[in-house]
């Protein structure tokens, strides 16, 4: 059995280049849109005529709040709270992640809310299991 | 698309469980989930003036069978509500499940295929099987009730990367709706103590509801007179600021049911409620773009409701929205323009969304007093408008009852679904 080719795999493909530093996504041929995280196809036009494209990792942390303790899942249970984040990257992507820097409090996440959008940049945390995409402040 | 029902469809019977725990709750304890199951449907069937032998199809929604261990669960309940050799199909659609089922119903008896069908739901999101027992019951800890629940969440990535239905649902949605409309934190704060009293206040109304204490005596409970001073104590803390514990969903296992069937085959003294349309729009997460209150897939399915329905949003008299979040909850009720943007909260502390308010919402308590068993909970909400409309709602009956009800729900995740009811 493990001597048959291994088929391609988007999600094995983002997690392999997550866990070297780079966050993997399509882009489609057709209508020119991103698929982030990476599917088989255009999330927005359904065309399956898609490349992949590798994002910045620049974004803008439009709200920030914390997760429940404790974690809904046992993976992150030894980081709970967390910050979690509502995220647009350059490239025009929303996406939701946990968010590094910033402490899971409601006095700290008031000061991120009142300052408003603020610039981050992705990172990768180190579970055991699994590398995670995160996003830090910049500056 | 047509987005047409091509003939009449009624709802003739509704049946609904008290909601609770199959350990602990008076009504529950040491039920089956056979005999929970049976019970909603029995209900249901009697309110329709019919029995199973009337029934051409039963469709059976259950979304965590890690708990209930019961799939094929028409088959396995046909002994237990008196009829085979009937259609059946198990199906899910989370938390819209019921509601999805009878909008399915719907399809089948306009089309021609069926003249009724039994639709029900069940769930037991508190308890799940013990060992391999046929009949004992354990708890299922807050972590794998919600580890099993987001099973139904993107599996791809999201989940595994940290993502938290508080954060999502309430934080966020919490914080995007203060920015937008420059209401302050602590005022957000206020209007859903206040959401929360009105949602407790109608849980201690209904006799079916998990939890009927309202807010003021479960503050008393814990010693507070000021029941805002307990709202901001540790016994509510953030779960994802600036939403609070209370502002959230509460697991229950129960079950619900309903008859649809055609207009010309309604048994006379029964008291049918014209199931007039459906709408049903899904999105995987992120569920909204830039604004966090502004959510596309539930546009689409109230849209869809309302253009088969033939119903004009200000005639409906009654709405419930999912409730999971109430800050989720008040922004789809100012989508469908029965809140005006930007004054749920008022609406909240101004006492306008209670039964006697003159925007009535939620009547049973919703998601947080009523409960919440995943696949059974739409069939509440379609259980509590029907009450509404016939005038039997009891205690918390709304003084006209309305003729038009509009139920939307978040199937998990997410299946926007709306259904639309009018008198028949």
């Amino acid at each position: 059995m493990d001597t048959a080719v291994l088929q391609d795999s988007a999600i094995r493909t983002f997690y392999e280049a997550l866990g070297e530093g780079r966050l993997e996504g399509r882009r489609c041929r057709k209508c020119g849109k991103i698929t982030f995280p990476p599917t088989n196809c255009c999330e927005h036009c359904g065309s399956f005529d898609v490349e992949w494209t590798t994002l910045s990792g620049k974004g803008t942390l439009l709200f920030a709040t914390h997760n429940i303790t404790p974690a809904c899942h046992p993976r992150f249970e030894p980081i709970a709270p967390y910050v979690y984040g509502h995220i647009r990257l350059d490239e025009g992507v929303i996406v939701q992640a946990i968010v590094r820097g910033i402490e899971a409090t409601p006095e700290a996440l008031e000061a991120v809310y009142d300052k408003g959008p603020i610039p981050v940049k992705a990172a990768v945390m180190e579970m055991p299991d699994l590398p995670v995409l995160v996003f830090e402040p910049v500056g | 698309m047509a987005n047409k029902l091509k003939e009449r469809v009624v709802i003739a019977g509704v049946g609904c469980t008290r909601f609770g725990d199959l350990l602990e709750t008076p009504e529950l304890r040491g039920l089956s989930l056979q005999e929970l199951a049976a019970n909603a449907a029995r209900e249901a069937l009697e309110d329709a003036g019919l029995t199973s032998a009337d029934v051409d199809a039963v469709f059976v929604g259950n979304a965590m069978v890690h708990s209930s261990q019961l799939p094929a669960t028409y088959s396995q309940l046909s002994k237990w509500l008196g009829g085979q050799f009937k259609a059946g199909v198990h199906f899910e659609a989370q938390c819209s499940t019921t509601n999805v089922g009878a909008a399915m119903a719907a399809m089948a008896i306009a089309s021609g295929a069926y003249d009724t069908v039994l639709v029900v739901g069940v769930e037991t999101t508190r308890t799940k099987v013990k060992g391999m027992s046929p009949w004992e019951r354990e708890s299922i800890s807050h972590q794998t009730t919600w580890m099993w629940t987001d099973m139904a969440v993107n599996q791809a990535y999201q989940v595994p990367q940290g993502y938290d239905i508080f954060s999502t649902y309430n934080g966020l949605v919490a914080l995007g709706y203060c920015r937008k409309y420059g209401v302050s934190i602590e005022d957000f704060d206020r209007g859903m103590f206040e959401l929360c009293r009105t949602r407790c206040l109608h849980g201690s109304l209904t006799p079916k509801a998990n939890s009927q204490e309202t807010l003021e005596a479960k503050a008393a409970r814990h010693g507070f007179t000021d029941p805002y001073a307990f709202w901001k104590s540790q016994h509510n803390p953030f779960v994802a600021w600036p939403s609070r514990l209370m502002s959230l969903v509460t697991t229950a296992d129960g079950a619900s049911a309903m008859v649809l069937t055609r207009p010309d085959l309604v048994r006379q003294g029964t008291k049918p409620v014209e199931f007039k349309g459906f709408g049903i729009s899904y999105r995987d997460l992120p569920w909204y773009d830039e604004d966090p209150t502004d959510w596309e897939f539930d546009r689409r399915s109230v849209a869809a409701a309302v253009e088969m329905s033939g119903v004009d949003v200000a005639d409906i008299g009654y709405l419930h929205t999912h409730d999971c979040s109430h800050i989720s909850s008040l922004c789809t009720a100012e989508m469908i323009g029965y809140i005006e943007p930007g004054k749920a909260l008022d609406y909240a502390r101004e006492g306008r969304l209670r039964f006697d308010g003159d925007r009535p919402m939620s009547t049973h308590g919703g998601r947080h007093a009523f409960g919440h068993a995943w696949a059974a909970s739409a069939g509440s909400d379609t259980y509590e408008a029907v009450q509404q409309m016939r005038g039997t709602a009891g205690a918390r009956q709304i003084a006209k009852p309305p003729v038009a009800a509009m139920i939307h729900t978040h199937g998990y995740a997410m299946i926007g679904t709306t259904i639309v009811l009018a008198a028949a």
